[in-house]
C-alpha cells in the first residue's frame, strides 16, 4: 500500500499539481462564468455538459506525462511493478478528483435552489465527461503526446457545437436537448479507450523494447 | 540561412501528426458548416413578393422599443438571462433591484408598471386564444413597448446602462447587443439596395468568403494553438535544444523561420478550402451574367482570418518557449471559446473580438459600414502578433544564455 501511496504522491508533485492547480481555478471561479442558481432540469445540464465537461479533460488527458521522455518510461518499465497498475493507479487519482470535483457542482446547483432529477443527470453527466476525458486519454496514450490528447479531446468538443448530428449516439450536449438515454454509450465507449489505450500503449511499449533488443519483463 | 531554416521548418511540420490531425479536423469542422450553400438562392428581388427577409433594424425608435419590450418580459418572468462568457447565467433580481428596474421602466415609457404588465397581458392574451403556436413565436418578436414622447436615444442610453449595472455583465441590454438584434422585416426596396450592394461592392463571392471566414474563424481560434505548442516543443522533445542552441544562427532566425514556417502550413489548407468552396459560388454568379472576384478566396481570407492564426500562433510560441510547458493549450483554448461564446451578435460588432463573427450571406451595406472597425481589430491582432513574436525571441536568447529553461516554471511540464 505505502509503495501505491508513494507513487501517486510523486505523479502529483512531478506533473499532475499544475493540472490540479487549473482544477481549482476553474471550481472556484466557475461562479463568474456559469449560474447555479434557480436552474431548471436542462439550463442544469447545460452547465454540466458545457462547462464542467472540461473536468474530463483536464484530469484524464496528461496521465501519461511522464513517460513523454522516453528514458523515464524504460527506466519505469525496467522496474518490478507492471506499468498497467501505474497507470491505473493514476487512474483511480484522476477518478477520485473528478467525482470530488462533480459532486461539489451538483452540490453548488442544489444549494442554489435549481431543480432536476439528481440521479439522471448525475449518472448522464459522469458518463459524458468519463466519455471525453477518455478520447484525450486514449489520444495521448497511443501517440505518447499529451498535446495530441489535449487537441482531440477539444476538438471532440468543437465538433458538437455543430456538427454533433454526425456522430449519432456519442454526440456529446444531448441532455440539454431533453435526451437522456445515450448514458450507456458514453459509458461504453468510454470503457473501451480506457482499456484500449492501456492496451495498445503496452503493446507499443514491448514493441520498441523488443526492438531497442531488449526482452519484456 | 533564413530560407534554408524556413523550408527545414516547413519539412518539420509536415513530419508532424498534430499537423494532420489539424487538416482533417480542420476539413470536416468547416465543410459540415458550410455544406448549407446559401448563394443558390441568390436571385434579384422582384416586386410583389411575399418576404423578403429581415434586416437589423438602425432605427433608434425601433431599437427602444424593441428593447423595452424584452426588458418588460424579462421583469414579468422575474429573470434575467445573462451569457458573462458565453455560458448561460440566470439572474434574478432582489425585491428592492427589481423595484427599481421597474422604475427604469416607468421612466423610459412614460407610464406605471401595472399598466404596462396589464397592457402585456392584454396582447399576449389575445394573441394565445386566436393563434397557431408559430404566430404566438413571430407575435413575441413583434412585441414592442411604445416609449415616452421626447425620450432620447442617449436617456435611453443611460437606463439601459443602468439595468446592466443591475443584471451584470453579458445581458442582452448591453448597447452592443440591443444595437445589433432587433430585426425588422425588409421591404421590396430595402432587398433591391442589399441585392445591388452585393452584386457591385461584394462581387457576389466576396460576400460568400465572409461566411467562409466566420466559419474557419471559429475553428482557427483553436486549432493553431496545438500546432504551435508542439512546434515550440520540438527541440525539447527531441533534446536537441543545447544542440540549436550553440549553433550560431540568431534567435530571430531561429523562432522567426519556424514561426514563419507554421503560418505558412497552417495558411496553405485555408486558401484551399477558400478556393473549393468559392469555385461553385463563382460559376453560378458567372452564368447569371453577374460579375464575380475570382481572388476573393486570397482576399477575404488574409484579411479575416491570417492575423487571427497569426496571433494564435505566436502567442503560443511566446507562452510556451516563456513556461516550456503546455499552459498554452489552457489559456488560448479558452479565450477561443470565450471569444465564441461571448460572441454579442453573429453578425458584426467586431471591438477586439478574436472570433470575427459573419453568419451570414451578403448584407454587404451592414458591412462597408463596419469595414473600418474590422480593419482596426485585424490590425491590433497583427501588431500584436509581432510583439508575441519579438518577445519569444528575447526569452529565447536569454534560455540560450542560461543554457536552459527560462526560470522555474514547469521544467517537467511539456
Amino acid at each position: 500500500m505505502e509503495k501505491y501511496v508513494k507513487l501517486a504522491v510523486s505523479f502529483v508533485k512531478r506533473q499532475y499539481y499544475l493540472h490540479l492547480l487549473l482544477l481549482f481555478l476553474f471550481v472556484v471561479f466557475s461562479g463568474g462564468f456559469v449560474s447555479f442558481k434557480g436552474l431548471e432540469t436542462e439550463q442544469a445540464a447545460k452547465v454540466m455538459e458545457m462547462y464542467v465537461a472540461f473536468t474530463g479533460i483536464l484530469l484524464f488527458t496528461p496521465l501519461f506525462m511522464p513517460e513523454q521522455d522516453k528514458e523515464i518510461w524504460d527506466l519505469e518499465r525496467s522496474r518490478e511493478m507492471p506499468m498497467w497498475k501505474v497507470y491505473f493507479l493514476r487512474f483511480f487519482l484522476a477518478f477520485v478528483v473528478f467525482l470530488f470535483v462533480i459532486t461539489l457542482f451538483f452540490n453548488f446547483m442544489i444549494k442554489g435552489g435549481s431543480e432536476f432529477d439528481l440521479f439522471i443527470l448525475f449518472r448522464g453527466t459522469c458518463c459524458e465527461i468519463l466519455f471525453l476525458g477518455s478520447i484525450g486519454f486514449f489520444a495521448s496514450a497511443v501517440t505518447n503526446q499529451v498535446v495530441i490528447g489535449y487537441m482531440s479531446a477539444v476538438i471532440y468538443y468543437a465538433l458538437n457545437m455543430g456538427g454533433g448530428k454526425y456522430l449519432g449516439k456519442f454526440a456529446l450536449f444531448q441532455m440539454m436537448q431533453g435526451e437522456y438515454g445515450t448514458w450507456m454509450y458514453w459509458l461504453a465507449g468510454s470503457v473501451v479507450l480506457f482499456v484500449s489505450g492501456i492496451i495498445v500503449r503496452e503493446r507499443m511499449a514491448v514493441g520498441s523494447f523488443r526492438a531497442a533488443g531488449f526482452r519484456p519483463l | 540561412m533564413f530560407g534554408t531554416l524556413f523550408l527545414k521548418e516547413c519539412r518539420q511540420v509536415l513530419k508532424s501528426l498534430v499537423y494532420y490531425i489539424f487538416l482533417v479536423a480542420f476539413v470536416f469542422s468547416v465543410n459540415s458548416q458550410m455544406s448549407g450553400e446559401s448563394w443558390k438562392s441568390l436571385k434579384e428581388p422582384q416586386p410583389g413578393e411575399v418576404y423578403y427577409g429581415r434586416t437589423i433594424t438602425r432605427d433608434e425608435t425601433l431599437i427602444m422599443e424593441g428593447t423595452l419590450a424584452n426588458l418588460m418580459q424579462d421583469v414579468y418572468r422575474g429573470s434575467f438571462a445573462t451569457y458573462p462568457l458565453g455560458f448561460y447565467k440566470k439572474v434574478a433580481l432582489t425585491e428592492a433591484e427589481r423595484k427599481k428596474v421597474e422604475e427604469i421602466l416607468e421612466r423610459c415609457t412614460g407610464k406605471s408598471y401595472e399598466m404596462l404588465e396589464s397592457e402585456r397581458n392584454r396582447y399576449f392574451e389575445i394573441i394565445e386564444q386566436q393563434s397557431t403556436l408559430e404566430e404566438v413565436i413571430a407575435a413575441e418578436t413583434d412585441y414592442k413597448v411604445p416609449v415616452r414622447e421626447g425620450l432620447t436615444y442617449e436617456e435611453f442610453g443611460i437606463a439601459m446602462e443602468e439595468i446592466c449595472n443591475l443584471v451584470g455583465k453579458g445581458s442582452s441590454y448591453e448597447k452592443s447587443k440591443y444595437e445589433n438584434s432587433i430585426y425588422v422585416p425588409m421591404t421590396y426596396e430595402g432587398a433591391k439596395e442589399e441585392f445591388a450592394a452585393l452584386c457591385t461592392k461584394d462581387l457576389i463571392t466576396r460576400g460568400y468568403m465572409r461566411l467562409f471566414c466566420d466559419y474557419a474563424g471559429i475553428f482557427l481560434s483553436i486549432l493553431p494553438i496545438f500546432v504551435g505548442v508542439s512546434g515550440a516543443l520540438r527541440d525539447k522533445r527531441a533534446k536537441v535544444q543545447q544542440v540549436i542552441f550553440s549553433k550560431p544562427a540568431p534567435g530571430m532566425v531561429i523562432i522567426g523561420s519556424r514561426y514563419l514556417a507554421n503560418l505558412f502550413m497552417i495558411s496553405i489548407p485555408v486558401f484551399v478550402m477558400a478556393f473549393l468552396l468559392q469555385h461553385p459560388c463563382y460559376k453560378m454568379a458567372r452564368s447569371m451574367g453577374l460579375q464575380a472576384d475570382f481572388f476573393a478566396f486570397l482576399k477575404v481570407p488574409c484579411l479575416w482570418l491570417l492575423p487571427e492564426i497569426m496571433i494564435v500562433l505566436a502567442l503560443s510560441f511566446f507562452i510556451t518557449e516563456f513556461t516550456d510547458s503546455i499552459l498554452a493549450v489552457f489559456v488560448q483554448t479558452a479565450w477561443g471559446i470565450g471569444s465564441l461564446f461571448g460572441a454579442d451578435v453573429l453578425v458584426g460588432n467586431f471591438g477586439l473580438s478574436l472570433v470575427a463573427r459573419w453568419n451570414t450571406f451578403g448584407q454587404s451595406m451592414l458591412y462597408a459600414s463596419l469595414e473600418k472597425e474590422l480593419l482596426w481589430n485585424r490590425g491590433y491582432y497583427c501588431l500584436l502578433a509581432v510583439v508575441c513574436i519579438l518577445l519569444t525571441v528575447i526569452v529565447y536568447e536569454r534560455k540560450r544564455q542560461k543554457g536552459g529553461a527560462y526560470g522555474k516554471v514547469c521544467k517537467t511540464g511539456c
